[in-house]
């Protein structure tokens, strides 16, 4: 405890320096963490999935529809219990800026495949009565303001559903009651989108809602099988190969995102690593002085070391308070593809390890070699 | 070259530049180590010790004063003083104590608080004193103590160490260019090429503190 102001004051002695590294510290555990949320988003959001629910896609890709008529196949193989579908909209709201994702859905069914999606009895009744009505997400209305019996305007954003805009009431706002379920999205009627699309009767997706997860390879390949070599084939998968999917579509995002994560921490500890070295250097004859006053080798390594672990670890802190407030759904809107998005404990903790880490490793060579220091030589170099 | 210091003793090296003495005072202070030959320093055979029991041994035995005063600049006079207490098993309360009864004896109480560029040279040298006898060793070192400072600053610390030889019993081994600095010793030693060459005393005979 004792030593703690030694160290205190010696990281005081350039103040600016010592800034520079706490900020770079904070900058890089920042990034860690915020990278490390997008990637626990997503895979909070796979987790989450249902292992009742199977998903059937078009089998060239997502962008293909099916048409309805599909639906009854899906609903007759054996195992499967119930179905829903949905169409991606991809409309704009006033500005192609304020994205959000908007699905057409069969509503009824939806709704009781998707008890995630949590609504009160009079705004679920509003919403099925009303052809135009739509559902929004509370964190979605928080973002715009969005009311119950608000009018809300998308343009269309898929020439398929030609080129009028859509006028939608907003009948219910939802809250998400799983990570399966974003609170950032609008779903509305497929019939309403489908009346207007110049191709109708075309579904997105289709969710199976099965009886037993345990068959749901031999239901999906069945599912399948029913629809081998017709013009539209499909490909099923539960909901959390689904999910995957729609991930990977962004990419290797685990590779990407880690690469990212790793080049900028292991610039910074090379960073950091030079600072201390600089500044070790700079304290030759001090470091000399603390020897022949009797600071034995062993606690002049753990003065410097410990000197690099605390502005390492005072950036982690800063880097994950700012991370923590900055990473989350409302401020980064990324609640759309993400629905769970934020610093969690763990990533907190894995992030202030990492800046312990880099002050451990930063401080590490500037810390033997201040230890090693040949006392005489070292006052020579200066007198 | 074969010497004993008597405890209590003040004694002067003196000698021309490359003639061994701040070696010497070096491996007295067991900073530097003796490629042949043996240190016997009160009880203790200091050429044997390990690295750090000699940096226990120094931390409890030897006050080391610079040339250059070597404070460390973003310490207090009072911390800069405490620095050697940090390696013992005082408390803070008395860790305090010492620091003052230091600053009292090279009369800087007044300046605890002031940094080490808020101090003149002299005042800076007397910090270093403070610093060198604040654990109260048997053995004060002194590597050319007044080289760096005006005449009358030197003179101070002079009177200093002199006064820390006479009255506080410290036996005193300084390295000096300057005649009259040697003066104050009770003897000096002149040293050439490593190798004595002339002895002068002053003082009356001590018990032999064997180097």
């Amino acid at each position: 405890m004792k030593f703690i102001g030694l160290v205190l004051k010696s990281a005081r002695r350039s103040k600016r320096r010592t800034l520079l590294t706490v900020m770079s510290v904070a900058i890089a555990v920042f990034l860690f963490a915020s990278l490390r949320a997008v990637l626990d988003g997503f895979n909070a959001a796979t987790e989450a999935s249902s292992s009742t629910r199977i998903v059937t896609l078009r089998s060239t890709s997502l962008f293909f529809s099916m048409p309805t008529s599909h639906a009854e196949g899906i609903k007759s193989t054996p195992g499967v219990q119930d179905i829903t579908w949905a169409n991606w909209f991809g409309g704009v709201y006033k500005d192609p800026q304020n994205f959000f994702a908007q699905f057409a859905i069969e509503p009824e069914s939806y709704l009781r495949l998707y008890p995630e999606i949590e609504l009160t009895p009079e705004d679920r009744k509003a919403f099925l009565d009303d052809r135009t009505g739509c559902i929004v997400g509370d964190g979605l209305a928080k973002r715009f303001g969005f009311k119950v019996g608000d009018k809300v305007t998308l343009q269309v954003g898929i020439p398929i559903y030609g080129t009028r805009d859509f006028d939608f009431n907003v009948r219910g706002i939802y809250k998400s009651g799983g990570a399966a379920v974003d609170n950032q999205s609008m779903f509305f009627h497929w019939k309403y989108a489908d009346e207007r699309s110049i191709q109708p009767g075309q579904i997105g997706w289709f969710i199976a809602q099965i009886s037993n997860p345990d068959e749901a390879t031999q239901v999906a390949t069945a599912i399948d099988q029913k629809f081998a070599n017709s013009p539209n084939e499909t490909k099923t998968d539960t909901e959390k190969q689904f999910q995957a999917t729609f991930v990977s579509m962004f990419g290797n995002l685990n590779l990407l995102l880690g690469s990212i994560a790793l080049a900028v921490v292991i610039t910074t500890l090379f960073v950091a690593g030079n600072t201390m070295a600089m500044s070790v250097r700079e304290r030759t004859t001090e470091i000399a002085v603390m020897r022949t006053l009797g600071f034995p080798s062993s606690t002049i390594f753990l003065l410097i070391a410990g000197e690099g672990l605390m502005m390492a670890i005072v950036g982690g802190i800063l880097g994950v308070g700012f991370a923590r407030l900055i990473v989350t759904p409302d401020l980064m809107q990324a609640g759309a593809f993400i629905p769970v998005f934020g610093v969690n404990n763990t990533n907190a903790v894995t992030a202030l390890l990492l800046s312990a880490g880099i002050g451990i490793f930063a401080g590490l060579i500037p810390a033997t070699m201040a230890s090693r220091l040949k006392i005489v030589d070292a006052l020579r170099r200066v007198a | 070259m074969s010497i004993d210091v008597p405890e209590g003793e003040y004694l002067g090296l003196m000698g021309p530049s490359g003639s061994g003495k701040s070696t010497l005072l070096n491996l007295l202070a067991g900073i530097d180590r003796p490629t042949r030959g043996s240190i016997r320093i009160g009880d203790t055979q200091t050429s044997s010790l390990s690295e750090r029991a000699l940096a226990g041994w120094r931390a409890r035995n030897v006050g080391f004063i610079f040339q250059l005063y070597n404070l460390i600049p973003v310490l207090t006079a009072f911390e800069n003083v405490e620095l050697p207490l940090l390696l013992t098993n005082l408390s803070k309360k008395q860790r305090r104590d010492h620091v003052m009864t230091a600053l009292g004896i090279v009369a800087l109480t007044d300046r605890e608080k002031h940094y080490p560029r808020q101090l003149s040279g002299g005042q800076e040298q007397r910090v270093a004193i403070a610093r060198a006898i604040v654990t109260d060793p048997m053995l004060l070192l002194a590597d050319e103590p007044t080289g760096d400072l005006d005449a009358k600053s030197a003179s101070e610390v002079l009177t200093l160490l002199q006064r820390l030889n006479k009255e506080y019993k410290k036996t005193i081994i300084m390295v000096t260019h300057d005649p009259h600095a040697a003066e104050r010793a009770t003897r000096v030693l002149h040293l050439e090429k490593g190798t004595l060459v002339e002895q002068v005393d002053r003082g009356p005979e001590r018990p032999a503190l064997q180097v």
